[in-house]
């Protein structure tokens, strides 16, 4: 009976209810009838074939333990981030685990399923590890987690390039693009922090500086700063240890870097704004000098509000990786329109590989979207 | 201020005590760390400019025969004997066109979704939300290409869909049926926009006449009947001939095939035009619905106790009040579409980001051409600010 109700006035409250249920169930009707008969009635086996080169590139085979070294911590690191973070909640963890398995399906091969499942069972160990001593041992384990992420990121450059490690031409695939966003982030967070600070400081001509980076970053698209960084960038450079001679992907990361810091320091600028005046009055009356004042008061408030509005701009960035397609760069958009170009038994088949692209992009940026709400939702509540 | 640190300066011996006095100055404190900072600026400034100079500057290339055709042109009829000049403005009207169009049809699209998120009925708003949702997250370049080879997937000209011999569909571009003239059409359209501007000018003056005098003519009638006034007359100073512009496909003497006349969309056009649209449409859906969740709930039991229509309570109660939350952002979206329509340059849609980048191939001088894109779409987004700020004022002081 409930359901009988809830179908009344959901579906067929009034004529016009009635007539626009009809329209949206066709409309999802021939949708889903044209998605599904696609997807059944198409060959997979050119993505079956290309696994490796649509994840990982060119990457030689002997040296994918690096790639799988950075995976691994990151997966256990995160993994142990939630645990302190986050309660279990059945429902976000039901979205996860099926939006996580869907490349999982697509991706993973017999003989990869060994390396995977050890790192999902240590990620596992160190999210109840967290969970269950972040009760007792709350400043201990927050030290060892935020100790862990400051060597580590910097380290999975290390990983990468160190001992021997493949050029960087031969980087590709998704992992470029994750990359990419990974270090444009990392690399903008803290030069937007300062933009910011510098476009609301007294001090004018820093004012000005500001202003003038972040408004011509914002003002081209982005592919007019890749464009820059292919033709120009080199000529900026100091001629010092051959930086002027400097890799497509490096310059890429320069410029994704400075894009992004652009757009944080507008993010963290709003964040600034919303801190009531009280709180610097209260931190001059505690005698605080304008440095402390700003370390210890207003930026760990203004960053925090912040935090889903940053992880937006994170998936953004993320998104516009694959404009380096463009740049020749052989990222994850670039290999799957080469795909269909250069293996004849493929040939033609550019909407299935492109699916596969957009699959793996939605994949990433719906969890962080998901993960961006959450957050939200925290603040929220304490607040 | 000055006076009272050179007193004090002077009044301290030693160096050592002088340096502490300055040190505890603020104003000198702030001049100090401005002055180091703009010594630091400069430098860095003058070492750019010095590599500047080692690169081709100056846009004299640009006078110079361009060499290359464009498939697209506007307004202006460009051809290969043109100037660089010539091929550079053709782009910025083609990426004003496809700007214009895109922010038009992802408003109305956005509004639409936007309201349908929020409907009651449960099937629509699930729709809107996996449109969110999937449109949204996946990169607007792929969505470019994915259109593009969707459309590339239309039959071959020689089979198109001709629906009756009403338009034409196939993988060279879509013909829909459309009004022309023979002679002068762009002009009357030209007129019509102008006088349609003026007519909202006269109304609005009218109004404000009308609140200030007695009420015995009607504001909205007088500015229909200027508006068809000026129609009438320069459709008949014009000689404009009306005639419907049904798309042909024939076969010449050669036996290819030839698809003429209608309303032209090409692949190019229409794909870059799709993507951005929906991609746009995604940001929109939820401004409009934030903004409108976002007013109190009273308004809308308000308009239902007063006995109002669903279709007025959102035109009358509802959208007024959440313009006023939705504009500045919706602003941002539109310089956003605006930017993104560089990225057609994937597809070869001759925007002004393909054009100076095929000029930039041919004749270099890559800082230069840079630097044009650069001032070219901050005055765009500059123009499109302007516009909304127009509009966010007037909408703001309804109702103040």
């Amino acid at each position: 009976m409930r359901i009988v109700i809830w179908i009344k006035e959901n579906l067929l409250g009034s004529k016009t209810d009635i007539l626009i249920t009809l329209i949206s169930a066709y409309f999802i009707y021939f949708i889903s009838s044209l998605f599904f008969n696609f997807v059944f009635t198409t060959d997979w086996t050119l993505i079956q074939v290309n696994r490796k080169i649509l994840l990982v590139g060119l990457f030689p085979e002997e040296q994918l333990w690096r790639i799988w070294t950075v995976f691994s911590i990151f997966s256990i690191l995160i993994s142990a981030t939630i645990g302190y973070l986050y309660k279990l909640k059945l429902k976000n963890s039901i979205f996860y685990i099926t939006i996580l398995s869907i490349p999982f399906f697509i991706f993973t091969t017999l003989n990869l399923l060994f390396n995977i499942l050890i790192i999902l069972f240590f990620s596992i160990i160190s999210y109840t590890a967290f969970y269950y001593f972040k009760k007792n041992q709350k400043k201990i384990i927050s030290r060892i987690l935020l100790f862990s992420w400051i060597v580590f990121l910097p380290s999975l450059f290390f990983i990468l390039v160190l001992f021997g490690g493949p050029k960087v031409t031969l980087w590709g695939g998704f992992f470029v693009n994750l990359i990419l966003a990974v270090i444009a982030i990392i690399a903008g967070f803290p030069l937007g922090v300062f933009l910011a600070l510098g476009r609301a400081s007294s001090y004018n001509v820093i004012k000005l500086v500001s202003i003038v980076f972040i408004e011509t970053f914002r003002g081209a698209p982005l592919i007019a700063w890749l464009f820059f960084a292919w033709f120009v960038l080199p000529n900026f450079l100091p001629n010092l240890f051959s930086l002027n001679d400097i890799n497509l992907v490096i310059r890429a990361m320069i410029v994704l870097s400075l894009f992004s810091s652009a757009y944080i320091a507008e993010v963290i600028r709003g964040g600034l704004q919303s801190i009531p005046k009280g709180q610097k009055e209260a931190a001059t009356a505690l005698g605080l000098s304008s440095i402390k004042e700003l370390i210890f008061i207003v930026l760990p408030q203004a960053i925090r509000v912040v935090i889903p509005a940053v992880v937006s701009t994170f998936i953004a960035i993320f998104k516009d990786t694959s404009l380096v397609f463009i740049l020749g760069i052989t990222d994850l958009l670039r290999i799957g329109r080469l795909i269909p170009e250069q293996q004849q038994e493929f040939y033609g088949k550019s909407i299935e590989t492109l699916l596969v692209v957009a699959l793996l992009f939605w994949v990433v940026s719906i969890v962080l979207s998901q993960v961006s709400r959450s957050i939200e939702e925290r603040l929220n509540v304490s607040n | 201020m000055i006076f009272i640190l050179f007193k004090q300066l002077k009044s301290e011996t030693t160096v050592r005590k002088k340096i502490e006095v300055l040190k505890n100055d603020k104003s000198f404190r702030k001049f100090f760390i401005q002055f180091i900072f703009s010594i630091f600026m400069v430098f860095f400034l003058f070492y750019l400019i010095s590599r500047a100079f080692s690169l081709e500057l100056g846009f004299g290339h640009l006078s110079s025969r361009a060499g290359f055709g464009l498939s697209h042109s506007f307004i202006i009829e460009y051809t290969s004997n043109d100037s660089r000049w010539g091929a550079y403005f053709t782009g910025v009207i083609n990426t004003i066109r496809v700007s214009f169009v895109g922010i038009f049809l992802a408003t109305f699209l956005g509004v639409i979704m936007g309201l349908a998120r929020l409907s009651k009925n449960f099937l629509i708003s699930k729709i809107s939300a996996g449109y969110v949702e999937f449109i949204r997250n996946t990169p607007l370049l792929v969505q470019i290409i994915f259109w593009q080879l969707v459309l590339l997937q239309l039959p071959q000209i020689s089979n198109a869909l001709t629906f009756g011999g009403v338009s034409v569909w196939s993988n060279r571009g879509i013909l829909l049926p459309f009004i022309s003239s023979v002679e002068n059409g762009s002009l009357w359209v030209l007129i019509l926009l102008i006088s349609l501007i003026v007519t909202l000018f006269i109304r609005s003056y009218l109004h404000k006449y009308k609140e200030e005098n007695v009420k015995i003519f009607s504001p909205n009638l007088l500015s229909i009947i200027f508006f068809l006034i000026t129609a009438v007359v320069s459709y008949f100073i014009l000689g404009i001939d009306l005639r419907s512009d049904v798309p042909t496909l024939e076969i010449n003497e050669y036996g290819t095939y030839i698809q003429s006349g209608g309303f032209a969309l090409t692949p190019e056009f229409s794909a870059i035009l799709f993507a951005l649209v929906l991609y746009t449409g995604t940001f929109i859906t939820e401004i409009v619905r934030g903004s409108i969740q976002s007013l109190p709930v009273g308004q809308t039991e308000a308009a239902q106790a007063l006995g109002l229509s669903t279709y007025q309570r959102i035109t009358l109660v509802i959208l007024p009040q959440a313009l006023r939350s939705i504009i500045p952002p919706l602003t941002n979206q539109y310089l956003n579409l605006t930017k993104n329509s560089s990225l057609s340059v994937a597809i070869a849609y001759p925007d002004v980001f393909m054009v100076s980048r095929t000029i930039m191939n041919n004749a270099g001088h890559a800082l230069p051409m840079l630097f044009l894109i650069l001032s070219t779409y901050l005055s765009l987004s500059l123009l499109i600010s302007l516009i909304m700020n127009l509009l966010n004022r007037r909408v703001t002081r309804i109702g103040t």
